[in-house]
């Protein structure tokens, strides 16, 4: 389950979704269930990272027009 | 009419003035016609005996000068402005001072509404033809926009329920706004540029095209076939909302999704941060339980194991010829604990039977 980059918001709440699925299962090997675990705990703390960190904000673009009306 | 020409060697030569007057009296055979375009470059001034437009054919740019005489003119009382579409009836013309070719309009009648409706039927059948409506184009919208872009009139109204709904929706969003024309002859155009503009902005990954309701010629810019190819080719996809639930502009069929109001546009192009919230604690109280419910699962699993492994390994000492002698307070296992005439019950490897002790010895 390596992941190269950081996976985005929807692929890592995904994966979270698919790994408490699996585990609810019960089919997977005590050790496979908790690096199941690991990994899990880690999506959820990224997806919880990225709900928190991201800053609001809006801008005006500069080039406006004085009167809509022509 | 003759056209004198003197003559060079071999050569027939006209003088300028000849041959534009040659042209211009071969012109005047040509019938008088009907032409459709849309009006640009209308200029009229107190000294000219005419007024000038250029007739523009919206689908290729194609273009001929139109003329009328300025009574004529005055007197249809019409209002050109640039971007109108009309009905030119006229005749081809070379003004032989300049060499100009012109169509001089002996009237000329804007399209009325049945005609403008029509005519935006035929631009959306041929629009749909070449697939720019397809559903195969439309993109995905983005869970989370780095940055939207808001492209919108003047008017304060759609901006303020656009951003008002995305920041109750999404607190962290980042909305850039850029503000145009969106209605009269300079929309289309200046929507297109905004658009562009907007698309190449860092970052933004989604672009939505907000107006209020208005008339149906108000609206009518979102129609225009530039904006329209514009949106189905915007680099980034594009969200429109323009008017209200029963208007249907062509951008709406162009755009990869559509909303009735720019609130709904707001729902479209961010998540609700307390339903995204909820669901996460969600899964991570489930996946909190997962594991401890393995685990249990797993020891039942075992005991239940360990139970058989029981079972099965008294069941062999009893194949192998061994009893087992019980009375009520349990197996016997030691010969001080029954007397003489006390019965016990004998379990062998296959059934058992009831006794009644004889004797005991140490």
């Amino acid at each position: 389950m390596a992941m190269t980059a950081e996976p985005s918001f929807e692929e890592a709440q995904r994966e979270l979704e698919r790994i408490v699925t699996e585990l609810e299962g019960g089919r997977a090997s005590l050790e496979d269930a908790l690096a199941l675990w690991q990994r899990g705990d880690e999506l959820y703390r990224l997806c919880l990272g990225k709900l928190d960190s991201a800053e609001g904000k809006i801008e005006e673009l500069g080039r406006r027009v004085e009167e809509a009306r022509p | 009419m003759k056209v004198e020409h003197e003559v060079h060697g071999d050569r027939k030569v006209y003088s300028v003035s000849a041959f534009n007057r040659g042209v211009a009296s071969w012109l005047t055979r040509l019938p008088s016609v009907w032409v459709e375009g849309e009006v640009t470059e209308f200029r009229r001034q107190a000294r000219w005996q005419s007024v000038f437009f250029t007739l523009k054919d919206p689908h290729d740019g194609s273009c001929l000068p139109v003329s009328m005489p300025r009574g004529g003119f005055d007197a249809l009382r019409l209002e050109l402005a640039d971007g109108m579409t009309v009905h030119v009836f006229g005749r081809p013309e070379l003004f032989a001072a300049r060499g100009d070719f012109r169509l001089r309009a002996l009237t000329i009648e804007p399209l009325g509404l049945g005609a403008v409706l029509a005519q935006l039927e035929r631009l959306k059948r041929r629009l749909a033809g070449e697939g720019l409506f397809a559903a195969a184009r439309k993109r995905t919208l983005p869970l989370f926009p780095r940055r939207i872009g808001l492209l919108t009139g003047n008017e304060a109204a759609a901006k303020r329920d656009f951003i008002t709904a995305v920041t109750a929706r999404f607190p962290a969003a980042r909305v850039l706004v850029s503000q145009t024309y969106v209605q009269g002859p300079r929309a289309a155009p200046a929507l297109v540029t905004a658009l562009s503009d907007l698309a190449s902005e860092p970052a933004i990954d989604v672009i939505v095209l907000a107006r209020g309701g208005g008339s149906f010629e108000d609206l009518l810019p979102f129609s225009d076939e530039r904006l329209v190819r514009a949106v189905a080719e915007c680099p980034v996809p594009v969200v429109s909302a323009v008017g209200h639930e029963q208007d249907t502009p062509l951008c709406d069929l162009a755009a990869d999704a559509r909303a009735s109001t720019p609130t709904a546009a707001a729902r479209l192009v961010v998540p609700d941060e307390g339903e995204l919230r909820e669901r996460l604690s969600g899964l991570q109280g489930r996946l909190q339980r997962a594991p401890r419910l393995l685990v249990e699962r797993k020891r039942a699993g075992l005991e239940s194991l360990a139970g058989r492994l029981r079972t099965l390994s008294h069941q062999s000492t009893l194949r192998r010829g061994y009893a087992i002698v019980r009375t009520d307070s349990g197996i016997v296992r030691d010969a001080s604990s029954v007397a003489a005439g006390d019965r016990v019950d004998v379990e062998l490897a296959q059934g058992g039977f009831g006794a009644r002790v004889e004797e005991t010895w140490p």
